[in-house]
This record gives structure tokens, C-alpha cells and sequence, in this order.
């Protein structure tokens, strides 16, 4: 703000003034790398600590069909991944995910914009996206395995009917947050319909869509999982409910990781590094 | 369309009555069961087959259920009697382990680091795969189900409890000590309210992922209780017994969420203004914020 006339007689106080400044920063930026330092030691020795404990577990409490160790683990996990057995199951459980959340999604955010706006509705729909929410997946797998029967088609219709919920209620909460004022204010102005909701409506809405991805893929590849443990004939659940009828330890917990490991970055690191591109202008919100 | 039209003054004419009694929101939830009773049934009708049941076939399931009358080895009030014996056990044993735990971390930041990853993970973790661990290392029994319910809630403890001690207001602790409140008192007063919250959504959701847990360990490695039950119906390819026994489940999450929760959070909170008692949860019935 200041002028350029004005500066000079800064200039002469400045030295001094940025030594101290410098000196401040110095002592916080130290200040930070202690406290990371202590961060990165803690959570080291957390991993170290915990996967002591399973390794002596595994080598001297228990038999190792029964906590096998890590190693074992890695190398089954290195198996399924040369022999290309990961492709086909990982394949298959993830079109089943991609087509039901699709689905889901759009069926769940044109659901939340109803509910969001009308009372009348959201009594209407009120109690069945509530007992979806809390009702176990186990339900939901039985019912579609009873109609649909072997194939991909259950998992796919179990995905849709959970997550369809968990889209509408973050949909809901953006739609009912929605500020009034700016809305009014937009039509003021006579701004077009377009207009508003190319400008208003879309950017407010954004990071509850976002966080709409986040829970309904979530909850998404659960079901998915757990129905293909009842009717699945390929797919992660599949896998799963083999290893587990044939009490193979290390086989599950190898397909379990390696998959959840997968579900996880997705979850985390892709769609949350996605979401931070896009908010990038409310630094608020893009957390 | 919204609360506007809701409020406006009953018009003398009957036809004008009835569409305002339409608009009613306890006529729209009346009318959301009574079309997906008649859209179930047309759907019976369009597919005649042994896969969707009738819904009169479904009814007088349930009905023969609640009067205990059943050829399944247990009975409703057994199943889920034994299930929530289970889950009572397990959540208690839930939360003698993660309180201290979430304590702990909330208050010395070496345990956070220490613990953080891996509670984040038993958090992502899917219940299914606790069922079938603890269904492989226990076996058929009372064992596995209740470890899974505890597998299943303890982190959501932890990281509540943890979450809520970090949230106690300094300033309040502070003011206490200045007046020279006992410490008793400013545990009761101050720490125990603004931990309240934590706590509650601790119940809720710790409740929640071990109740979905717990029935898939009673399918796979047990041999009673409500989980079993309903794969007896599935194994036994009796349709209206598998989606009678969905609904069951469903009436007891509702019940659960609105009386048990509902009466809770309203009883817990009382401290607190009116409108703000409610767990924040978009579906529940909470006061109309748009207004008219």
C-alpha cells in the first residue's frame, strides 16, 4: 500500500527490522522441523512396533497358519501379481463398482436436489434413506443374490441401493446450505437461470458433490465385496470366500490388502488429490 | 412446492382440504409406504415367480414371526435377543479399551503419531473382513461375533475420544482454575459436556459399523442369532422368509435411530439450546432451517 515516497525512510529501518524477521523465522522454522522430526520418529517407531509384534506373533506365539507372518504375506501378494490372477478379479470387482456407483450417483444426487428443496419429499423418501444407511450391507447381498442369483448383475443392483444413500445425504446437506442470499441477489441483478446455476449453484455445490464421491465409493466397494463373497463367480469378494473356505490365512489376508490397499489410495490419494485441484480456489473448503 | 405452500390458510372448499392434508409431511410418508407396497406388488405381478414374494405371503411371515410361531431353530425375540447380547458385550469391551487409548492420544502427541495410521486403516477397514478373520482364528461359537463387534468399534472410540479431548475448551479450563473450581468439578462441568458429543457420536457410529460387523460374523461363523437366521431363510430358498426377515431389520434400525438415539442425544444434550440437541444428521427430523 505504500507509496514510493514513502518507502525511503524505510529503507533505512529495514535491515535491521528484517535481521529480527529473519531471525523469527529462523527460530519457528526450527521450531517446525523439531516438532517434524518428533512427528516422523513416532510414527516410524509405530510401524516398527507393529510389525514387531506381528512378525513375533507369528514366528514365536502362534502357528503360522494362524498369524502368518508379513513376509509370507508380501510373497503370496508378489504371486497374484506375476501370475496375473490380480487382473481378472480386480477387473471384475471393479466394473462392478464402476457401473453401480455410477448409477447410484446420479440416481443419489438428483434424489438430494429433490429432497434438499422440498419437505414434502424428504418425508416422503425420509425413512427409506435412513433404514438404508443403517441397515446391514448382509441384508442387501441376500436380497439381490435371491433375485438376481449367481452373476454380476446382484453385486451391481447391492451397490446401487447402498450407496444411492450416502450420495443424497451429502447432496441434501449442500443443497440445504445453499445461500439465499446470494441466490436473490443473483436474480437482482437479473442474472440468467443458467447463469445462476452455472455460478451460484455448481461452485457452493462442488465440494458436496466431492465429498458425495468420497462416502459413496466408499460404502461402494464394500458391498461390492461382500456380495461377491455370496454369489460372486470372479471378483475380490470371490477370492475371498476361497481362501476363507479353505482356512488359508495368508492367501485372504494377501487379497484382502492388496485390494484394500488399492480401494484406499483411490479413496484417499486420488479422488482427495482431485478434489484439491478443483477447490483450489477456496482454500476453506478443499481440505 | 416447499414450507410456503405448507402454511397457507386451509381454503373452505373440501377439494381445497384434501390437497392441503396431501401436502402434509406425515401424508407423505404415509403415501411412501403405501406406494412401495403397491409398487412391490405390481412388481409380483409383472414377474410371477418364486423369487419376489407377495407382499401378503411377506406379511403373514412376520406376523407368524412376532407371535414366535416359526419352523427356524429360533425364534425373532431369541435371534435378536442373543444379537444385541453380543453387541452390548463387545461394544462395552469397545469402549474399556479405546477410552484410554483415545485419551491418550488426544492428550501427548508422540501416542498420536504412534497410533494414527494404524486407526486410520482399522477405520477403512471393511467389517467383512473382521467377521471372517475373527471367524477363522475363533471359530463357530460366542467368541467370534463379539471380537468382531470389538474390532469393529474400537477405533471409531478411539479417534472420537481423541477427537473430543482436543476439543475442550481451553479458555473454560483456564476460567476454572482461576476460580479455584475443585477438580471434580470442572471434570463434571467442563470436560464431561464438551466430551459428550465425541462420546455420543463415539455410540453412534461405533454402534452402527459393529452391528453391520456382527451379523456377517453370526452368518459365517456362528450358528445363531439374527445373522444367521436370515441366511437359515436364504439356505432354505424361502424368499418371504429372507425378505421378512430384511424388513426386521430394517424396523429395528429405524426404531433403533429414532427412539434410542433420537431420545438419547435429546436427554444428553439438554444442556444445550433446543434446536442444536440433535446430532447433526441431515435425515433426521430436524427443525426446518430454511424457513418460510
Amino acid at each position: 500500500m505504500a507509496t514510493n515516497a514513502v518507502e525511503s525512510p524505510d529503507a533505512s529501518s529495514s535491515p535491521q527490522e528484517s535481521d529480527e524477521k529473519a531471525q523469527l523465522n529462523a527460530q519457528l522454522r526450527q521450531q517446525q522441523r523439531a516438532e517434524r522430526r518428533s512427528r516422523w520418529f513416532w510414527r516410524i517407531s509405530g510401524y516398527v512396533f507393529f510389525f514387531g509384534l506381528w512378525q513375533f506373533a507369528s514366528s514365536f506365539l502362534v502357528a503360522d497358519f494362524i498369524v502368518p507372518p508379513p513376509l509370507a504375506i508380501l510373497e503370496k501378494m508378489r504371486d497374484i501379481i506375476v501370475s496375473g490372477e490380480v487382473w481378472v478379479h480386480f477387473g471384475a470387482t471393479l466394473s462392478t463398482i464402476a457401473i453401480g456407483f455410477t448409477v447410484a450417483y446420479v440416481l443419489g444426487a438428483a434424489l438430494g436436489m429433490l429432497i434438499g428443496r422440498s419437505r414434502w419429499w424428504e418425508s416422503f423418501f425420509g425413512d427409506w434413506v435412513m433404514a438404508t444407511l443403517t441397515t446391514p450391507g448382509l441384508v442387501f447381498a441376500l436380497l439381490t443374490a435371491m433375485v438376481f442369483g449367481l452373476g454380476q448383475l446382484g453385486p451391481i443392483v447391492a451397490v446401487i441401493i447402498t450407496s444411492i444413500s450416502y450420495v443424497t445425504v451429502n447432496v441434501v446437506e449442500g443443497v440445504k446450505a445453499m445461500p439465499e442470499d446470494l441466490v436473490s441477489m443473483a436474480r437482482a441483478y437479473r442474472r440468467s437461470r443458467w447463469q445462476i446455476v452455472r455460478h451460484v449453484f455448481i461452485p457452493f455445490l462442488a465440494p458436496f458433490f466431492f465429498t458425495a464421491v468420497r462416502y459413496g465409493f466408499s460404502i461402494a466397494w464394500k458391498i461390492a465385496t461382500l456380495t461377491e463373497v455370496i454369489v460372486g463367480t470372479a471378483g475380490i469378494g470371490f477370492m475371498m470366500r476361497r481362501e476363507f473356505q479353505s482356512f488359508s490365512m495368508t492367501g485372504f489376508l494377501a487379497w484382502v490388502l492388496l485390494f484394500f490397499a488399492f480401494a484406499l489410495f483411490l479413496e484417499r490419494v486420488v479422488l482427495q488429490r482431485q478434489m484439491k485441484r478443483v477447490l483450489k480456489w477456496r482454500p476453506e473448503v478443499a481440505k | 412446492m416447499s414450507a410456503t405452500t405448507l402454511r397457507r390458510p386451509a381454503l373452505p372448499s373440501s377439494g381445497a382440504k384434501l390437497v392441503n392434508v396431501l401436502k402434509a409431511n406425515r401424508s407423505a410418508r404415509i403415501m411412501s409406504w403405501i406406494s412401495l407396497l403397491v409398487a412391490w406388488q405390481l412388481a409380483t405381478l409383472v414377474i410371477p415367480s418364486e423369487l419376489i414374494p407377495p407382499p401378503a405371503q411377506v406379511l403373514e411371515f412376520m406376523w407368524n414371526e412376532v407371535r414366535a410361531v416359526t419352523v427356524a431353530p429360533e425364534t425373532l425375540y431369541m435371534s435378536f435377543g442373543l444379537s444385541f447380547e453380543r453387541l452390548g458385550v463387545g461394544l462395552a469391551i469397545a469402549f474399556a479399551i479405546g477410552t484410554p487409548i483415545g485419551l491418550a492420544m488426544g492428550m501427548y502427541k508422540p501416542v498420536e503419531h504412534f497410533l494414527h495410521d494404524f486407526v486410520v486403516v482399522g477405520l477403512a477397514m471393511p467389517s467383512l473382513v473382521w467377521a471372517l478373520v475373527a471367524g477363522m482364528w475363533f471359530g463357530f461359537g460366542n467368541l467370534a461375533p463379539v471380537i468382531t463387534v470389538t474390532l469393529a468399534a474400537v477405533t471409531f472410540v478411539v479417534i472420537n475420544i481423541a477427537e473430543g479431548v482436543r476439543n475442550v475448551p481451553k479458555e473454560l479450563l483456564d476460567m476454572s482454575a482461576a476460580y479455584g473450581v475443585s477438580r471434580w468439578r470442572t471434570i463434571r462441568h467442563v470436560i464431561f459436556p464438551s466430551l459428550m458429543p465425541f462420546f455420543f457420536a463415539a455410540l453412534r457410529y461405533g454402534f452402527a459399523n459393529a452391528w453391520k460387523g456382527l451379523v456377517l460374523a453370526e452368518v459365517w461363523a456362528s450358528t445363531s442369532g439374527a445373522g444367521w437366521v436370515i441366511k437359515f431363510w436364504y439356505d432354505a430358498h424361502r424368499s418371504q422368509g429372507i425378505v421378512g426377515y430384511a424388513l426386521f431389520f430394517i424396523l429395528v434400525a429405524i426404531l433403533i435411530e429414532r427412539l434410542v438415539f433420537g431420545r438419547l442425544s435429546n436427554y444428553v444434550f439438554r444442556w444445550r439450546a433446543t434446536t442444536s440437541r440433535e446430532i447433526p444428521e441431515p435425515a433426521s427430523e430436524a427443525p426446518a432451517k430454511e424457513g418460510a
